[in-house]
C-alpha cells in the first residue's frame, strides 16, 4: 500500500517511450510494403503480403503502444504496480520488435522455422508481460469499471497471442486446421476482445479528462466491455462446435456494443467543456465514425447484395484498424507524450521552477499538420481498397508520410524534453 | 456521506470553474477569463488546503505512513500550486495562447490527481478514519464552503 501513490516505482520516461517510438517505425514500414507492392497487398485478405501489412501495423504499431501506454497508466487507473517496470519494458520491447519483424518476414520470405522462431518471440513477449502487468493488475479488487475492463482485456490478450501461436505453428508445421474459422477467431480476439475492449477501459478514463465531457454511464461503462468478451467467448465455442449460427449472433452483439461506444463517444464529446477542439478531438471524432461505418459494413458483409463484392474484407479492415485503431491510438500519443515530457520535467526540477508547459513541448499546429497526412491516407487507402490498380501505391506512399510525421512530431517532443532537463542539469 | 462523496463532488465543481475559465480565454475574454479562473483557483487552492490541514493529518496519525501517498498528493498540490501561478501571469499579460497552454497541462495533471484521490486515497481514508468520519466531514465541509 505505502507505494500505492509514490513515484518510487513509476516507470522512467524511456520505458514507455521506446515502445511509443518504435510504434511509427512500423506503420512506416508498412506504407513501404503498400508503396513497393501496390495492387498485390490490396488483393486479398489472404495473400501473405497483406498479412504482412496487416500484422506491421497490429502487433508493429498498435500493440507496441498498447503495452508501452500500459506499462505507464496502470499504477494511475488501477493502483497496479509492476516490480520491474524499466526491466519488464526493455525485455518485452525487444521481443515483441524481433518478433514482429521475424514473423513478417516469414510471410513475405517463406522458409522453415522461420514462423516457428516468431511464434515463439512473440509469445514469450505477450507471456511475460501477462505474467508480470497482468499479475499486477489481477491482485487489485474489482472496484471499478476500469479494472473489470483491464482485467477483462488481459484475458483477451492472452487468447490473441494464444491464438496467434496457433495459428503460426500451424501454417509452419502444414497442420490440418480450418485456417478460414481460426483466422476470423484470432481477429476478433485480437480487433475485440483485446483492443476494443481496452479502448472502451481507458476511453473511460480519458475522454472525460482530456475533454471536460460527462462521464459515460455506469450501466454502459459495464456492459459493452462484458458483453464484447462474452461475445467473443461464445464465438470461440461455436468455432468449437462448428455452430455457424453462433458465431453470427455474437457478431451481432460485438457491432452492437462497439457501434454503442463509438455513438455514445461522439455524444459526450459534443457535450465538451473544452474551449477548443484539438488534433485528439478530431482523432477520436473520425475514429469513432470509421469504426461505425466498419462495423455495419462488417455485419452487412453477410448479406446477399454485397457479399460477393470482393473489395469489402480489406475495406472492413482499413476502417476499424488505420481509422479506428489508428486515429484512436495517435490522439492519444498526442496527450500521453507531451504530458510525460512535462511531468518528468517537473518531479526534475521541483516545485517551483518553471518547466514548458505541454504545448511547449509538441506544438498544437504540428499536429494538425500531421494529422492532414492521416487523414489524406486513410482516404487514400480507404479508396485504394476499391481501385487497388490506381490507388495502392499513392495511398502506401501517404501512408508512409503520415506515420514519418508522426515520428518527427514524437522525436521534437524528445528532443525539447531533452534540452529542457539538460539546462535543469547545468542549473543544478 | 463519505469522505469519497464530499471531496470527488469538489473536485467537479472545481472542474465546472476550471472549464468557465478556459472557455473566456479561448474566445479571447482576457477579464472574464481573469476573473472566472481566479474562482477556480481559490476553490482549488481550499482544496488542497482542506486537505493538507484537516485529512492528511488524520489519515497519517491514523495509519502512521507519513511518507506514504499523502507525500504524493502534497507534492504534487505544490506542482498544481505552480501551474495556477503560472497561468494566473500569463492571463495578467494578456497572453491567452500561453494560458492555454499552461491551463492543458493543469486540466491533464489534476485530471490524474484526482483519479488517484477518488479511487485510492479517499477510499482508504473512508476505511482507516471511520470512526471520525462525521467530525472530520463537518471540518472539511466548512473549510471548502468558506472558498
Amino acid at each position: 500500500m505505502q507505494a500505492l501513490l509514490s513515484f518510487d516505482k513509476s516507470p522512467p520516461l524511456s520505458a514507455p517511450l521506446r515502445f511509443f517510438l518504435t510504434a511509427p517505425v512500423f506503420a512506416m514500414l508498412a506504407g513501404i510494403l503498400l508503396l513497393v507492392d501496390g495492387p498485390e497487398v490490396l488483393a486479398s485478405r489472404w495473400s501473405p503480403l497483406t498479412l504482412a501489412a496487416t500484422h506491421l501495423f497490429t502487433l508493429g504499431f498498435m500493440l507496441q503502444v498498447m503495452l508501452g501506454a500500459l506499462i505507464q497508466v496502470l499504477p494511475v487507473v488501477a493502483g497496479a504496480n509492476l516490480a520491474h517496470p524499466a526491466r519488464i519494458a526493455s525485455g518485452v520491447h525487444a521481443t515483441l520488435t524481433l518478433g514482429t519483424l521475424v514473423l513478417v518476414w516469414a510471410f513475405l520470405f517463406p522458409a522453415p522455422g522461420l514462423l516457428h522462431l516468431a511464434a515463439t518471440l512473440l509469445g514469450l513477449a505477450i507471456l511475460v508481460f501477462l505474467l508480470t502487468a497482468g499479475r499486477a493488475v489481477f491482485a487489485v479488487p474489482t472496484t471499478s469499471p476500469t479494472i473489470r475492463g483491464l482485467k477483462l482485456a488481459f484475458a483477451g490478450l492472452a487468447m490473441t497471442a494464444g491464438l496467434g501461436v496457433l495459428l503460426a505453428l500451424a501454417l509452419g508445421s502444414g497442420w490440418s486446421l480450418s485456417l478460414l474459422d481460426w483466422v476470423d477467431l484470432h481477429a476478433t480476439w485480437g480487433l475485440g476482445g483485446w483492443s476494443a475492449v481496452l479502448l472502451m477501459t481507458l476511453a473511460y478514463v480519458v475522454v472525460p479528462m482530456f475533454q471536460l465531457t460527462p462521464a459515460y454511464r455506469v450501466r454502459a461503462s459495464v456492459w459493452m466491455p462484458v458483453s464484447l468478451a462474452l461475445s467473443a467467448a461464445v464465438w470461440t465455442l461455436a468455432v468449437l462446435a462448428q455452430l455457424p449460427w453462433l458465431s453470427g449472433l455474437a457478431a451481432w452483439v460485438m457491432a452492437l456494443a462497439g457501434l454503442a461506444f463509438a455513438g455514445m463517444t461522439l455524444v459526450l464529446q459534443r457535450q465538451r467543456r473544452r474551449a477548443r477542439p484539438d488534433a485528439t478531438l478530431a482523432y477520436w471524432q473520425v475514429a469513432c465514425m470509421a469504426s461505425a461505418v466498419g462495423l455495419v459494413l462488417w455485419r452487412l458483409s453477410g448479406f446477399a447484395l454485397v457479399e460477393d463484392w470482393s473489395p469489402l474484407p480489406l475495406l472492413i479492415g482499413v476502417l476499424i484498424m488505420m481509422g479506428g485503431y489508428g486515429g484512436f491510438i495517435t490522439g492519444m500519443l498526442y496527450k500521453i507524450v507531451p504530458f510525460l515530457g512535462w511531468l518528468h520535467l517537473q518531479n526534475l526540477a521541483g516545485p517551483g521552477k518553471p518547466v514548458p508547459a505541454m504545448n511547449k513541448l509538441l506544438s498544437e499546429a504540428a499536429m494538425r499538420g500531421q494529422q492532414r497526412l492521416f487523414f489524406a491516407a486513410f482516404a487514400l487507402l480507404t479508396a485504394a481498397c476499391v481501385w487497388p490498380e490506381w490507388l495502392a501505391r499513392p495511398a502506401g506512399l501517404a501512408f508512409l508520410l503520415a506515420h514519418a510525421a508522426l515520428l518527427v512530431n514524437l522525436l521534437k517532443a524528445v528532443r525539447a524534453y531533452r534540452a529542457c532537463r539538460a539546462s535543469l542539469g547545468q542549473a543544478a | 456521506m463519505s469522505l469519497r462523496d464530499l471531496l470527488t463532488e469538489n473536485h467537479r465543481h472545481c472542474d465546472d470553474l476550471f472549464a468557465e475559465a478556459e472557455m473566456a480565454a479561448g474566445k479571447g475574454r482576457v477579464d472574464t477569463a481573469l476573473a472566472a479562473f481566479s474562482g477556480f483557483a481559490e476553490a482549488t487552492l481550499a482544496h488542497f488546503s482542506a486537505e493538507e490541514l484537516t485529512l492528511f493529518p488524520a489519515f497519517e496519525a491514523q495509519t502512521g505512513m507519513t511518507m506514504g501517498p499523502t507525500q504524493v498528493m502534497r507534492m504534487e498540490h505544490e506542482q498544481m500550486r505552480s501551474l495556477i501561478q503560472d497561468a494566473v501571469d500569463a492571463l495578467k499579460q494578456g497572453n491567452t495562447e500561453d494560458f492555454l497552454g499552461i491551463s492543458e497541462t493543469l486540466l491533464i495533471m489534476m485530471q490524474q490527481h484526482n483519479m488517484k484521490e477518488e479511487n485510492v486515497l479517499y477510499p482508504m481514508c473512508d476505511q482507516h478514519l471511520s470512526a471520525e468520519v462525521s467530525s472530520l466531514l463537518a471540518r472539511i465541509g466548512s473549510a471548502l464552503h468558506q472558498a
